[in-house]
């Protein structure tokens, strides 16, 4: 009988290990919903998240993440109001003012801290600052890409102090994708807690991944398309991404998201090719996939995150050239839904460029541009898919 | 005993403040409203805002003119997306639901249709009156609509305003490849960076169908405050269908001109307290300086039930109040303090300046309040009618339900609702209702 038992979980175990487990599951899920595959379905909270204090007003809004407080943390571009809308600071009229660039809000929605946008003891702001992410510590991670400037990541605690400068900023900086001490238009940094080690995606300038000792800053590694050394050069003379054309042996960049999962697989956003590449955490190869392909201009891979469950089954991939969130299969990277359409209105996106998640699943959403907002997609569980795209996900009512 | 008068009256006054506060009735936006646009429809600068007898709600905006490439990725050659966005046309029809009926706009057949959209207007009959509003400063030559991609890389240093369009001039060159490409491509109207036509300078007149039935004033041709036939950058009109007269806020003259709505033919006109206008107009508006005895850019005018015209000096900051003859009757200060900035921006400057854009009356019989859309301080102020006092208000700055930039226009209708609409990038009409 004990035996039977253990020769039973060993089956079971090996059945799992074989993926087959996962297969069966979802063999029986699909019965369930006469053959529609799931996925999550999202509805937008258009009150999330509350009017800001102190008449501010929120400029491009390029990095968002989620800390162990379920908080979330975003970055935006104070400087890049204009005088219409800093009209206050301005002294033209009542409203409105440039907001700090980094601002903590709650699951309600408050503002809870801010800070950010000057020069400090020992670091460098960035001229136009870019991603953030926070680390198992709870600490902030940002990068910049102001041109000819921006060749740095910084490290903050949550209060705003100052903990690490990576690379330098300085005029007339340009691109060197084989730099050992610093970068060149950082986009965003994501943390590998496990591993002690943040990936950068580098970026603007440079055409590749960087990986990091997040306690020391230390280059570790970095590489380029297809675990190509990048050659800034080749970049450079490459052809604009063209629908069909050949893959280029570089990115094309930006460079914009380089997030791991919890399997240890990279997923690398090369912007403007459409395409997401996904590497092993030493950088080889393993596939890529073009999303939205027909997208010229700036592209459609802006950022990607995962779904909160273990095995992390979905892949949500921030689309701001096409305005949708498009939601894959992240073992097949079959896209099986997406949502969102181009507008002002709640649930719809101008430019959406970064994507986070929460411990309940909550999908947090950034615009850039002349989106300049932060929006709250609700997780609303798993659900059968019956359309591919799901427009404007409003709730039901 | 005089100290307890005293003391009496304040109390009054606090329970008549009170009291006024109590009856200012609150809003609350309904983020639902409107429906999701078909076919990758998105609005550009909204300029007008109107509610006919159906309580159906008129919408007027700028077009391709005003997206930027981003946001009309699928008007550029070859497209730069497929899936978002294209202009929506230029006049909407919305049911009280935020359901799209109808739609209308773009040249025509016996008409010239304006370079931008300015007010919009439905008369009692049902036909729609459109301004041809026209640009202050119309995009730079050449320029036209280099693409943006500020998010591409910031600008060395910073700098605010403008920098998006220095990051988008040569810094990525990647959407401007397929955005510069969608010059004239912009499929009605003019062609997004086409040459410029001529000037904006007339009044439009549709049924609900769409059909042109009359135009007043010729673009181009502008001749002054004192001309019977011309017009200059007219930002509104309001009809008084019982006397077949339109009045049309001519905002380039500096007056109101009222003219034979069927026929268009002249009736009278005048600026300002009711005096004779002038070409220079108001000049530079200065709060500390003696109120001006010109009109600045009148953007609204308004007609009430009880027959007085309500008039919006918008960069003076006032409203002024007048007989329907114009014999001037008061005026009312919104905020003094108000300045105002232009813009630049790659579809061509944009002003925001001032705190009296336009104006809605509540639907009450005896429309107690007055709605006054604050584009340059993010806010709509309510107004009570008879006294012009400031009793209320509603929203903030920001891009969230429920917040405004360049809040332009406003709307009320027979249910109490209010609608506004937001010009510069704002670009939403927005369905506010009471608490």
């Amino acid at each position: 009988m004990k035996r039977h038992l253990v020769v039973g979980s060993a089956l079971v175990a090996l059945l799992v290990s074989l993926g087959i487990g996962q297969a069966l599951l979802e063999k029986r899920v699909t019965a369930q919903t006469n053959g529609a595959a799931q996925a999550p379905r999202f509805e937008v909270d258009p009150s999330w998240p509350r009017p800001l204090p102190n008449g501010w007003y929120l400029g491009q809004t390029i990095g968002v993440g989620v800390d162990a407080n379920d908080h979330v943390w975003i970055i935006h571009r104070s400087d890049s109001l204009d005088a219409a809308e800093a009209a206050a600071d301005e002294g033209t009229g009542a409203c409105c003012k440039k907001a700090p660039p980094i601002m903590e809000f709650d699951q309600q929605g408050n503002l809870l801290r801010h800070w950010g946008g000057k020069d400090g003891e020992g670091y460098q702001w960035p001229a136009s600052n870019h991603g953030l992410q926070i680390d198992g510590k709870g600490n902030i991670w940002i990068g910049g890409n102001g041109n000819g400037n921006d060749g740095h990541v910084l490290k903050f605690t949550q209060d705003g102090k100052f903990l690490m400068q990576i690379g330098i900023k300085k005029q007339g900086l340009g691109p060197d994708s084989n730099s050992q001490d610093r970068f060149y238009l950082v986009a965003k940094v994501s943390l590998d807690n496990k591993n002690n080690e943040a990936y950068v995606a580098d970026g603007y300038g440079n055409r590749r991944v960087v990986v990091l000792d997040m306690d020391t800053g230390k280059f570790k590694r970095y590489w380029g398309a297809y675990g190509n050394k990048p050659d800034d050069a080749a970049a450079a003379a490459a052809p604009r991404y063209t629908p069909g054309s050949t893959p280029s042996q570089q990115f094309r960049g930006p460079v914009h998201c380089a997030d791991m999962s919890v399997d240890g697989l990279v997923y690398v956003c090369d912007r403007t090719s459409d395409r997401l590449q996904v590497f092993t955490r030493e950088g080889k190869f393993v596939k890529e996939i073009f999303v939205e392909p027909d997208s010229l201009a700036d592209g459609s891979t802006w950022d990607v995150a995962f779904s909160k469950d273990p095995q992390q089954k979905y892949l949500y991939l921030a689309d701001g050239r096409n305005q949708k969130l498009h939601i894959f299969d992240r073992q097949s990277l079959t896209e099986l839904t997406n949502f969102g359409e181009g507008g002002h209105y709640p649930g719809q996106f101008y430019s959406m460029h970064s994507i986070a998640v929460d411990s309940k699943g909550n999908l947090y959403t950034t615009e850039t541009y002349q989106g300049r907002r932060v929006q709250k997609f609700v997780y609303k569980g798993l659900a059968p898919v019956t359309k591919k795209e799901q427009g404007t996900v409003w709730p039901k009512r | 005993m005089k100290r307890t008068l005293s003391v009496c009256a304040a109390a009054v006054i606090g329970m008549a403040i009170a009291l006024a506060a109590q009856q200012a009735p609150r809003y609350e936006v309904n983020p639902f409203w409107p429906q999701p646009l078909p076919n990758h429809w998105v609005f550009g600068s909204i300029t007008g805002v109107a509610v006919d007898a159906q309580d159906h709600v008129w919408v007027t905006h700028r077009g391709a003119d005003s997206l930027e490439g981003n946001e009309k990725g699928m008007m550029a050659n070859p497209p730069t997306s497929t899936k978002c966005c294209t202009a929506a046309p230029f006049i909407l029809e919305f049911d009280s639901d935020g359901k799209l009926l109808a739609n209308f706009g773009g040249p025509g057949q016996g008409y010239q249709w304006p370079q931008s959209p300015g007010g919009i207007a439905v008369d009692a009959k049902g036909n729609v009156w459109v301004t041809a509003a026209g640009l202050e400063t119309p995009p730079p030559a050449g320029r036209g609509r280099a693409t943006v991609d500020p998010d591409a890389v910031g600008p060395p240093g910073g700098g605010r305003g403008g920098r998006s369009d220095a990051a988008a001039r040569g810094a990525e060159a990647g959407g401007a490849r397929g955005d510069a490409a969608a010059r004239g491509a912009a499929g009605r109207g003019r062609g997004a960076g086409a040459p410029a036509g001529p000037a904006d300078a007339h009044v439009l007149k549709f049924d609900k169908a769409g059909k042109f039935l009359l135009q007043i004033g010729t673009p181009g041709k502008m001749e002054g405050p004192d001309s019977q036939t011309t017009l200059n950058r007219p930002a509104a009109v309001a009809v008084d269908t019982a006397a077949n007269e339109v009045f049309v806020a001519d905002s380039g003259n500096h007056r109101i001109v009222v003219f034979d709505s069927e026929t268009g033919a002249y009736k009278r006109h005048w600026g300002a307290y009711g005096e004779k206008p002038t070409a220079a107009g108001g000049g530079p508006y200065d709060p500390g300086a003696p109120a001006a005895r010109q009109f600045r850019d009148v953007t609204c005018v308004e007609i009430a039930k009880d027959g007085l015209v309500y008039v919006c000096d918008r960069s003076s900051n006032r409203l002024q109040v007048f007989q329907k003859d114009g014999m001037f009757v008061k005026e009312a200060v919104i905020a003094k303090d108000t300045r105002g900035v232009t813009v630049g921006g790659q579809f061509g400057a944009v002003s925001s300046a001032g705190s009296a854009w336009d104006i809605a009356f509540s639907s009450d019989p005896r429309q107690q309040l007055v709605f006054v859309a604050d584009g340059h301080d993010k806010k709509v102020i309510i107004l009570q009618r008879d006294t012009l006092a400031q009793v209320g208000g509603f929203g903030t700055g920001g891009r969230l339900a429920g917040q405004f930039l360049a809040v332009g226009s406003i709307a009320a209708d027979s249910r109490g609702n209010v609608y506004t609409g937001e010009q510069h990038h704002g670009k939403r009409v927005q369905k506010w209702v009471r608490r």
